[in-house]
């Protein structure tokens, strides 16, 4: 966006090794890969993400939202990743294909080891690592990481404040309607 | 007579004297000039038709049904969020209903570096009194300012810069503060409830639903075609071919380019998606001991105009009230986690006002991606990021001025300032890249612009392009330069004068 500084995402990507390798290697990975979770509690009518993609953006929402203050609505309660997949599962063609190589990108241990020299999938972190990763992604000198991360910090806080039941923790009480409503 | 996806089950063949694409200002204000003078009007919109009983004033219904991409539409990457309406009404339906005249400097600059002619302040001044007297402009009594709106006036007259209560087109406002999700009054006199209806009444008839794809402009008469969506999945349901001799492309500043682009027509300038403006925007917020609650009252009754073109340059800022929704609050607070949780627990307290830079040097483009939609960018020059840092410390002089305990700037890193004297300091080590602030563009314009010289302008004075007789551009992509003020007065006043001309001259535009 600023001159002399990125010029366009796609263009950056290919005028850079890592870029290069960045773009082949989201497309040639399987979108589970590496992939060792129980898939106990995830839902079974998904309509864009598989199974890990569910987890992978649970577990994100629950460090992007923070943690739930007491009379507060959790993550689980308003099941952000399930708002989140009924949303993409609408989305345009070019918006379903970037979410699903950014979340593979984003969790698997190749990309996590590759940009910040860790060992472990997103998913499978410490709390306290996955919020030292993301504000790895969010400040990163990288703008493309900061890129990715602000797509799913959007994706997870729009999924959870549209929601009418986290409202009451900010005091927030909805707008006036006309009688007849 | 309106026909919706619902309504539409077998492909439609239809012929017009005039096919509008767009159904917002530009569009909806030249299908009642139009259809009134007795031309058979089609107008087909992209976007649902939904009318105040349907707006249930939640953001997730509006975003959904009344935003483009849910309100989500970005540059490519996603360093600039860029709000537009789509729907029928376009932007109208959604915005803050402030109402401002063009600037005096800004036409004088169509005029004198473009070629512009007819639209002098002079010349404009009776489209202008026509426009708010049908959409009844009027200023705000002192009384009906809300607290987020008070900060502007109390804060900016405190430190000496110039305040006031800006024009809004309203009727019978109970000040339910939901403008941005479709008022459930109807108080809002937006395109979809004063110009549309007029000109269905004259016999107009408008496709809700209907994506326009393509152009065909070989022949006399003029093709356009394109697909009838479904109203829920916005898949397409079945096509629709519309033949008219004079066609006007009223789809934003966003939307106009891709059709052209995609159609090939009008851009033998090369100008077509090009010189896009934004009127940058970004935002300070103050945290208050009082309840400001910034979803409450009139979103948007004062601003500050001091700052606009301050130096004679043409450029400069100033600063507006913004409405606060938890989700829009919620994606533009900085940082994540519990830091953000906490914030989002003072929405109550927060005040926010934008600071929005009439550009320069700036600008960005419009292209088409391989899946025929819309690839935003922007380059964000010095002098325009010198403008953005300007306003962002004037606004949080401002909060503070106005009582606020803690000031803070959308950078990605919380940025958070305790006294006046910590701004400039704190502004100046701050970081300033893509996705480093959080940046907004709710009026894009320019990517068709207007001009005298065929070689650098896509439109003539007329909204005519060019290159193809009977082929109109009448939106804010027209506009040959940013314009420093919110855009639907502009685009109103220049499409009920092109209409009127092209009433005048149809027989030899058409012919």
């Amino acid at each position: 966006m600023y001159e002399n500084q990125v010029g366009s995402r796609r263009k950056f990507l290919k005028q850079t090794v890592l870029g290069a390798a960045f773009l082949t290697v989201a497309r040639i990975f399987p979108r589970d890969f590496l992939f060792a979770q129980s898939v106990e509690g995830i839902p079974s009518d998904l309509r864009y993400f598989s199974a890990q993609e569910y987890l992978i953006l649970q577990a994100l929402a629950e460090r992007i939202i923070g943690p739930t203050a007491q009379g507060g609505s959790s993550v689980e309660e308003i099941d952000v990743a399930q708002r989140a997949d009924q949303f993409l599962a609408n989305a345009d063609a070019e918006i379903q294909d970037q979410f699903h190589q950014l979340l593979t990108v984003f969790n698997a241990p190749f990309f996590t080891f590759l940009f910040d020299l860790r060992f472990s999938s997103f998913i499978n972190m410490a709390p306290e690592d996955k919020d030292s990763y993301l504000e790895d992604w969010m400040t990163s000198n990288l703008a493309l990481r900061r890129t990715g991360f602000q797509a799913l910090k959007r994706l997870c806080l729009s999924m959870f404040y549209t929601d009418s039941r986290s409202w009451k923790e900010i005091g927030y009480e909805g707008m006036f309607l006309p009688e007849d409503r | 007579m309106i026909l919706c996806g619902q309504d539409i089950t077998g492909p439609v063949r239809e012929s017009a004297d005039v096919c509008i694409i767009g159904s917002g200002c530009g569009g909806g204000a030249s299908a009642k000039v139009l259809a009134q003078a007795g031309k058979k009007v089609i107008v087909l919109e992209e976007g649902g038709h939904y009318t105040s009983k349907d707006f249930d004033s939640t953001e997730e219904t509006a975003y959904q049904r009344l935003y483009q991409q849910w309100a989500g539409q970005a540059t490519e990457d996603l360093s600039v969020t860029v709000l537009q309406g789509r729907c029928v009404g376009g932007s109208s339906t959604v915005n803050w209903t402030t109402s401002l005249r063009t600037p005096e400097f800004v036409l004088e600059a169509w005029r004198r570096d473009h070629g512009v002619r007819g639209l002098s302040a002079k010349e404009l001044e009776p489209y202008f009194e026509r426009v708010e007297r049908y959409l009844n402009v009027h200023v705000e009594p002192e009384q009906n300012h809300s607290p987020n709106n008070r900060i502007i006036l109390d804060g900016a007259n405190k430190l000496g810069y110039h305040a006031v209560a800006v024009g809004r087109n309203t009727k019978d406002c109970i000040k339910a503060g939901a403008c941005g999700l479709g008022c459930p009054y109807d108080a809002k006199m937006s395109v979809g409830v004063t110009y549309l209806p007029d000109a269905l009444k004259a016999g107009a008839t408008l496709f809700a639903d209907s994506r326009a794809n393509r152009i065909d402009a070989q022949g006399k008469t003029k093709r356009v075609m394109g697909a009838v969506l479904d109203r829920e999945t916005r898949a397409p349901k079945t096509d629709f071919i519309i033949e008219a001799p004079v066609v006007i492309v009223s789809a934003s500043a966003i939307n106009s380019p891709i059709l052209l682009l995609k159609s090939e027509l009008a851009n033998s300038s090369r100008q077509v998606g090009k010189n896009l403006t934004f009127h940058l925007t970004s935002a300070v917020l103050g945290i208050y001991n009082s309840v400001i609650y910034g979803a409450g009252g009139i979103p948007q009754s004062a601003m500050c105009d001091e700052f606009l073109n301050k130096n004679g340059d043409g450029g400069g800022f100033w600063v507006e009230a913004v409405p606060i929704y938890p989700t829009l609050a919620s994606l533009a607070l900085p940082g994540f986690g519990s830091f953000h949780r906490e914030m989002m627990k003072q929405y109550p307290h927060i005040g926010a006002s934008i600071v929005l830079v009439k550009e320069i040097d700036s600008s960005g483009r419009v292209k088409v991606n391989k899946y025929g939609r819309p690839v935003i960018s922007y380059t964000l020059r010095d002098r325009e990021l010198s403008y953005l840092k300007q306003g962002l410390v004037v606004a949080a002089e401002i909060h503070f001025a106005a009582g606020a305990k803690k000031v803070m700037t959308l950078h990605a890193r919380p940025t958070e300032f305790q006294s006046t004297g910590e701004i400039e300091k704190k502004l100046a080590d701050a970081d300033w890249g893509a996705n480093e602030i959080a940046l907004y563009s709710a009026h894009p314009l320019g990517t068709c612009r207007m001009g005298g010289d065929p070689h650098r302008s896509v439109v003539d004075s007329h909204c005519q392009s060019h290159d193809v007789k009977g082929l109109f551009v009448i939106d804010g992509s027209v506009t040959p330069t940013s314009l420093g003020v919110n855009p639907q007065i502009t685009i109103l006043a220049i499409a009920e004068k092109s209409a009127e001309w092209l009433v005048e001259s149809f027989a030899k535009v058409a012919g």
